[in-house]
């Protein structure tokens, strides 16, 4: 069937013309077309691959500042409306759920069952589990619990012609031909649409803690060397998150590098870990300890700094940037503190934090826009000498053109470019979103 | 041949039938093919030249480690060139700050836990055959293990490859370990792909903290509907143990009358063997639990092991308890099901059913925590026709587990046996769409043909059982 005209396939109050100006993000489209099934999706994609138009795909939006070089496709296919847990099933420890549903609402409809996705990257009330797994977003929980690859086991996939490709399965174990899962975690909707997603759980902790230790200034060895005993220690910290000045300044009133360390447990187990964690304190170190409310709230407030989408100041020349590094478990501390340093001589205020047990970093930026160039450019340079990486996943459309998102292609660029091209050989997904401009 | 030695060495490249005939076949005994030649690699340039030698012959290849599969996935179909990776064998580097170690790919998995176990650490995948089987292997089948319920399979515990492209490019993916690098995420492909995408030459693994305290329980049940709601039972109270085995009254016959003979009572349905690791004040809770779960479910008797030499040999019985099946029957072949665990009591219930209908003994060894089933389907291959009927019914058994919403294979890979059966849960599009990817690394088809997925039009008749004879590129 050709279809030309997408009108006649979709209801047109599903479809509207797009009459913003050029959005400060980009990954914009002409029309606007709102999905509410996994059949409007595959219809929607038949008629773009036939007719060779570009799609963006969008939801809650959290990411839109998150590469891509098109301001506007030629539609913008919204999943915002399309949402809901279709299975939860309590005694496998798993759940199937559409990808416009919010991580919060996720959330909420679990804990009535005593069960989580452990998941905990920011705006959980904004960012759709869609938009998490394609860009694969994370928070400092992935220390213990993993990220988006250790979790999904399962997904229903719309390909760029329209077919609807079911990869892995709902069970927890499963090595059943390759494992396609992976590929379209963080493959920023480049190789498809993911329609529906099937997850692991884990049941809520019964309890839990969080230690701030509020490092006094000077030099980051204690930081290093109490990080180190402590991974060495039988311990099982969920978090290992170190934060930077500014940031902790903001999170606990105390301007000085500070852990975040929770424990997630049986109450004896998590008292008998901060028990550990104050009979190891380094000299000068300042202690706080949260107990579960007021952990969880402080968590909170955590998961919301840096940009969301819609945040940003529309102010001419200052711009929000966000940053993820990704580094050897240990020179997470060297990142901090080289961001920290770089923050100052270009000019620009900075906010970050890592993981001293999983190697990622993010680090969020406000300043001029030349300023945040050279800064991310700077940057990128060290990291670099560690074999680490700078991928800005929050930057103004405009910006973008002028640093690399994603930062030079790997040597083995051909295997991911044949890889699109088996998936979207017309290149109409999410054209240019992701690494070397596929 | 020539050529393969001026690479190599002429003392590692056989190609006498008689030195041929160990590389017949792998774990998978059920289908034997003659390679053409075997080639021992040792460093990764080797291996690039060997592809690249191979490649503009071409002649199909095919690597292995220690054969310990259970898939096939190492067994020739017939021709192929073997490329033995056992002597690549060192750890290349151990950073115990960052949690990680480099090993090349015929490191054993267990020696590698031993290496580190001083420092307190070890590698988390243990499938049972981890005393033989190499880390490549691991990658290439994505490997479990009794204590992945809790702590993830081998993709979770790699951090970075170095592969061999069947072009002979050399390509690092992971570089330093470090996660998440901007990029399709080919280690999660590769890891699992049985050998079809590229060879393995160097392996950066995860390494885990020894937990601080470990418990192990033992509980007896007359029912397996009872033993099967504790299952379930033990993971809504929200306890996720490190380990929850299971055995069936067959299998605790075989195990019983092999090398680690427990005690096991010989008139129970079935045991389950549970492990709850992590901070020794958090234990003792989740063990009280545990017990009131098994009394609410009748069991008959249930115990905490008592000091480490107890649970070791508890452990030994179950580890053992495949090549145990050896001491009831002379014959026997493993499935590998996999079904949500909530469905245990009715699928358990229809794979008897299918015992009865082949009139064979089914013996089910399983991790009953995320619904792996072993069903161990005892024959006599001297016997004509029972080692078809055995086929017919472990495919039986996979159908089964399809049907219940599960997969065919959770750890041991779908190799050659079980290619047929990826029709069970895959369609033909959904199998062009993986077989479309291999293209992409492996274009000519060559490295490790004819594996993993089903050939066009082949289905499970034709399927040949327990000759000993090489058999046709099917």
């Amino acid at each position: 069937m050709i279809v030309s005209d997408i009108e006649n396939i979709l209801p047109k109050e599903q479809i509207k013309e797009n009459k913003e100006q050029d959005h400060l993000l980009g990954n914009s489209g002409v029309q606007i077309i709102e999905a509410y099934s996994e059949e409007d999706i595959s219809k929607v994609l038949a008629y773009a691959y036939e007719n060779e138009k570009t799609v963006n795909v969008i939801s809650g939006g959290t990411k839109r500042g998150y590469g891509g070089e098109i301001e506007k496709a030629d539609i913008l296919l919204s999943l915002a409306n399309y949402k809901g847990i279709v299975e939860h099933s309590v005694g496998d420890l798993t759940m199937t759920v559409r990808p416009g549903t919010t991580l919060k609402e996720i959330a909420d409809e679990l804990a009535l069952k005593g069960q989580s996705v452990a998941l905990d990257p920011p705006w959980p009330e904004m960012a759709t589990i869609g938009g998490i797994i394609s860009a694969n977003d994370s928070g400092p929980k992935r220390l213990l619990y993993g990220s988006a690859r250790d979790l999904v086991i399962g997904l229903r996939v719309v390909y760029a012609d329209g077919r609807v490709i079911r990869t892995g399965g709902k069970v927890v174990k499963n090595v059943a031909g390759y494992d396609m899962n992976k590929l379209f975690i963080g493959a920023m909707g480049t190789l498809g649409v993911i329609s529906e997603i099937t997850i692991k759980l884990r049941p809520l902790p019964k309890y839990e803690g969080l230690s701030l230790l509020h490092f006094p200034d000077g030099n980051g060895q204690p930081i290093r060397d109490f990080s180190v005993s402590l991974l060495d220690s039988m311990m099982e910290p969920v978090t290992l998150e170190l934060l930077s000045p500014s940031l902790a300044e903001k999170l606990t009133g105390k301007s000085s590098y500070t852990l975040a360390i929770s424990f997630e447990d049986r109450e004896n187990a998590v008292i008998a870990q901060e028990k550990w964690v104050r009979e190891n304190l380094p000299a000068g170190v300042e202690l706080t300890v949260l107990h579960q409310e007021e952990a969880k709230k402080w968590w909170e407030d955590f998961r919301r700094i840096g940009p969301n989408g819609y945040n940003d100041e529309m102010n001419e020349g200052t711009t929000l940037a966000a940053l993820k590094i990704g580094s050897n478990n240990l020179d997470v501390l060297d990142v901090l503190q080289t961001a920290e340093l770089l923050a100052e001589t270009h000019h620009v205020a900075m906010e970050g934090h890592g993981g001293l047990g999983h190697g990622i970093s993010r680090v969020y930026i406000k300043g001029q826009q030349e300023n945040t160039a050279a800064f991310i450019h700077a940057l990128r340079g060290k990291a670099e000498e560690k074999h680490g990486y700078v991928v800005c996943t929050h930057l103004p459309f405009k910006l973008r053109e002028a640093v690399n998102v994603w930062g030079e292609r790997p040597t083995y660029f051909a295997l991911l470019e044949g890889i699109k091209k088996v998936n979207d050989p017309k290149r109409i997904l999410n054209r240019k979103r992701f690494v070397g401009g596929i | 041949m020539r050529k393969l030695m001026d690479i190599v060495g002429e003392s590692e490249v056989l190609y006498k039938r008689e030195d041929l005939i160990a590389y017949e076949c792998d774990g998978y005994t059920m289908y034997k093919g003659m390679p053409r030649a075997v080639v021992f690699v040792q460093s990764t340039q080797q291996v690039s030249e060997v592809v690249k030698c191979l490649n503009k012959e071409e002649v199909p290849y095919i690597a292995r480690g220690a054969g310990t599969g259970l898939s096939g996935g190492a067994t020739p179909l017939g021709g192929e060139v073997i490329i033995s990776m056992v002597k690549m064998k060192r750890m290349l580097h151990l950073d115990l700050e960052n949690r990680k170690a480099v090993v090349e790919p015929g490191f054993i998995n267990l020696k590698l836990t031993q290496s580190i176990s001083d420092k307190g650490y070890y590698y988390a995948p243990d499938p049972s055959s981890q005393y033989a089987c190499t880390i490549g292997g691991n990658v290439a089948e994505n490997s479990g293990g009794a204590h992945c319920l809790k702590y993830g399979v081998t993709t979770n515990h790699i951090l970075g490859l170095e592969i061999v492209l069947p072009s002979g490019e050399i390509v690092e993916i992971g570089k330093e370990g470090i996660p998440d690098q901007p990029g399709y995420d080919l280690l999660g492909l590769l890891t699992g792909s049985e050998g079809t995408l590229g060879i393995v030459t160097k392996v950066t693994v995860k390494v885990l903290k020894n937990p601080e305290g470990k418990k192990t329980v033992l509980a007896y049940f007359d029912e397996i509907d009872d033993a099967s709601q504790a299952v379930s039972d033990i993971i809504a109270a929200g306890i996720i143990p490190a380990a929850l085995e299971m055995m069936d009254d067959v299998a605790i016959e075989g195990v019983e009358s092999a090398a680690y003979p427990v005690g096991h009572p010989r008139d129970i349905a079935a045991f389950l063997l549970i492990e709850v690791d992590g901070i020794v004040a958090g234990i003792d809770d989740q063990i009280e639990e545990i017990l009131t779960v098994c009394k609410q479910n009748n069991v008959r008797e249930v115990k905490v092991a008592k000091n480490e030499a107890e649970r070791a040999l508890w452990w030994a019985n179950r580890k053992m308890g495949f090549g145990a099946m050896g001491a009831i029957s002379p014959d026997y072949l493993v499935q590998d099901g996999v079904i949500p665990r909530t469905r245990l009591p009715e699928v358990l219930a229809k794979i008897k059913e299918i015992g009865k209908k082949y009139n064979l003994r089914i013996a089910n060894i399983f991790h009953a925590g995320d619904g792996n089933l072993h069903p161990l389907i005892l024959y006599d291959a001297s016997v004509p026709g029972e080692s078809e009927r055995a086929a017919k019914a472990g495919s039986e058994c996979l159908k089964v587990c399809a049907d219940a919403g599960g997969s065919i294979t959770g750890e041991h890979g779908v190799g050659i046996e079980k290619a047929a059966e990826m029709r069970f849960i895959f369609t033909d599009e959904e199998i062009a769409a993986q077989t479309n990817i291999r293209e992409v690394f492996n274009p000519k088809d060559l490295l490790n043909p004819g594996k993993l997925f089903p050939q066009p039009g082949r289905c499970v008749e034709v399927k040949r059982a327990g000759q000993n004879e090489m058999q046709p590129v099917p």
